[in-house]
């Protein structure tokens, strides 16, 4: 046991390495996010300055929340894993680990671990040197309980996130191009996980949809108990549930499609 | 009128290729007609719970995002990839080939592809503009729609003018990475109401570089008529921006020293 787990300790430690070396291309996308939080910024000012609150939250609240997401997405979302799959698919690198006895998913996983730890800490650059303007616009309510709800909510969403991305990086088995699709994915992703507006601004009945699909639980869910959008702890509970039941169904679909596209693959080459 | 031949050899070219990847083209224009419905939805999510932002009402907000997406996906349609390449041909070398071709060297290098499925975009952005202005009962005359679409000429050109500038960092840099996400969000301030921007974000993003006055003077042509203070202003800003990356590109021009083995 203690052995394989060594396999991706060496994974993860290279993973970091080879993170740390692309460390200026995390911290100049974190400088870019923070236009994107500039433009956030201006535009639900202006929204606010016509109304007090918006679904039941004022501006400090709204901007917290964004402020909330853009720290969790350096965190906890898949950057180009799927993209990085695709590439060692296509290139005839997943070869070699056919050969040994190491769990592709577990492998790529460990990288992904890494990855994150490297970019989130890094995204606090950008956000120390804004931090004198963005405190006077953040307020999070102080409840332990959160974060005890919020810690296993971050983890599943990282799985989540990560399972998504390792499925389309999959379909390079059936398809040689997969950019469009995981653009066109992302598109769905970025609207339903919360990272356009706060969910819970659409009407009831689409947002109570929403939570039935797993892109509310890549980055809304442990958003909204972080930043005090979701209060009740039975609705919590239920939604963590829902959130383990995508888990499970994309780690399964990412097996499938893994053991399926295996027998189309041809190795080539020596 | 050689170079509208070139032009025209390349258009063709494009179009026959994106006839071989026909599944390809799909994708993509769903890609971005994805994009632009992201934008709609936010304006749409937005006024369920205001009545206006920095005084501009709903359908004012969809006539500004579909006027800023029609300057985007010309951009996209005409221009994205051949200056997305160029940075990656200067780094590889490749770009020896636009030096051996007999024209200007930034026109050959910048207008060597086009993406069709930006431009039949370009069509739906259109028809967000025209449903916008209905719904607002707007009836502009004739000179108010083609002084509309002489401002979105202007746009494209600073637009264009921005990319190859950022992209011309290429020669100095050897590696232009990043350009495209900075180029995205820039366009992200170009579907806000110029009246949003205050103090320093007003300075920059409004006069600095001009992503807010391309999309807002248009918009606003069609909202409350012909202003020719704008109008000129946005020929002025056009053609200096564009005068100043064709000087900047031309200098970078005389540091390539290729790199092939």
């Amino acid at each position: 046991m203690l052995a394989a787990l060594n396999k991706y300790r060496h994974a993860f430690l290279i993973g970091l390495q080879s993170n740390l070396v692309y460390r200026w291309n995390f911290a100049v996308r974190g400088f870019f996010s923070l236009f994107h939080l500039a433009v956030v910024f201006i535009l639900w000012g202006a929204a606010f300055a016509g109304a007090g609150k918006i679904g039941g939250f004022d501006l400090r609240q709204t901007l917290t929340y964004f402020i909330t997401l853009l720290v969790l997405q350096f965190f906890i979302s898949a950057f180009n894993e799927d993209y990085q799959i695709s590439e060692e698919i296509r290139n005839g690198l997943i070869n070699q680990f056919l050969l040994k006895p190491i769990n592709y998913f577990l492998y790529r996983f460990s990288i992904f671990v890494a990855a994150r730890l490297v970019s989130g800490a890094l995204v606090f650059i950008p956000l120390l040197i804004a931090m004198p303007i963005l405190k006077d616009y953040m307020t999070f309510p102080i409840e332990w309980w959160r974060f005890g709800l919020a810690v296993p909510a971050l983890l599943l969403s990282a799985l989540i996130q990560f399972s998504i991305a390792y499925c389309f990086g999959m379909l390079t088995f059936w398809f040689l191009e997969i950019q469009g699709f995981v653009i066109l994915s992302l598109a769905i992703e970025t609207v339903l996980g919360g990272q356009v507006f706060p969910l819970d601004l659409l009407p009831p009945r689409v947002f109570e949809a929403a939570q039935y699909l797993p892109f509310y639980y890549q980055m809304y869910f442990p958003g909204a108990i972080i930043t005090g959008r979701l209060n009740d702890v039975a609705d919590i509970s239920r939604g963590l549930a829902i959130e383990l039941f995508w888990v499970v169904l994309l780690l399964g679909l990412g097996h499938l499609l893994w053991v399926r596209g295996l027998r189309r693959h041809t190795a080539v080459g020596g | 009128m050689s170079y509208v031949r070139i032009w025209l050899a390349t258009a063709r070219y494009s179009i026959i290729r994106t006839l071989m990847f026909r599944g390809d083209f799909f994708v993509w224009s769903l890609v971005e007609l994805f994009w632009m419905t992201v934008n709609l939805l936010l304006v749409s999510v937005i006024y369920q719970h205001t009545e206006s932002i920095a005084g501009w009402s709903k359908y004012e907000m969809v006539l500004l995002v579909g006027t800023s997406m029609i300057v985007q996906r010309l951009l996209m349609g005409f221009f994205w990839s051949s200056i997305f390449e160029m940075g990656r041909n200067v780094r590889t070398g490749n770009f020896d080939f636009f030096l051996a071709q007999p024209g200007n060297v930034m026109f050959m290098a910048t207008t060597r592809k086009l993406d069709p499925d930006g431009l039949i975009n370009s069509f739906v952005a259109g028809g967000v503009v025209i449903y916008a202005v209905r719904q607002l009962g707007l009836h502009p005359g004739v000179l108010d729609v083609a002084l509309y679409l002489f401002m979105l000429i202007c746009g494209l050109a600073i637009h264009y003018s921005i990319l190859v500038l950022s992209t011309s960092l290429v020669f100095w840099l050897t590696s232009a990475q990043g350009v495209e996400g900075g180029y995205f969000t820039l366009t992200e301030f170009s579907r806000l109401p110029r009246e949003a921007f205050k103090g320093i974000t007003n300075t920059l993003f409004v006069w600095v570089l001009p992503v807010v006055v391309v999309s807002n003077t248009p918009a606003r042509t069609l909202l409350h008529g012909f202003e020719w203070r704008w109008a000129v202003w946005l020929f002025v800003l056009a053609s200096a921006w564009f005068a100043f990356t064709v000087w900047v590109f031309n200098r970078g021009l005389r540091r390539y020293a290729s790199a092939s083995s």
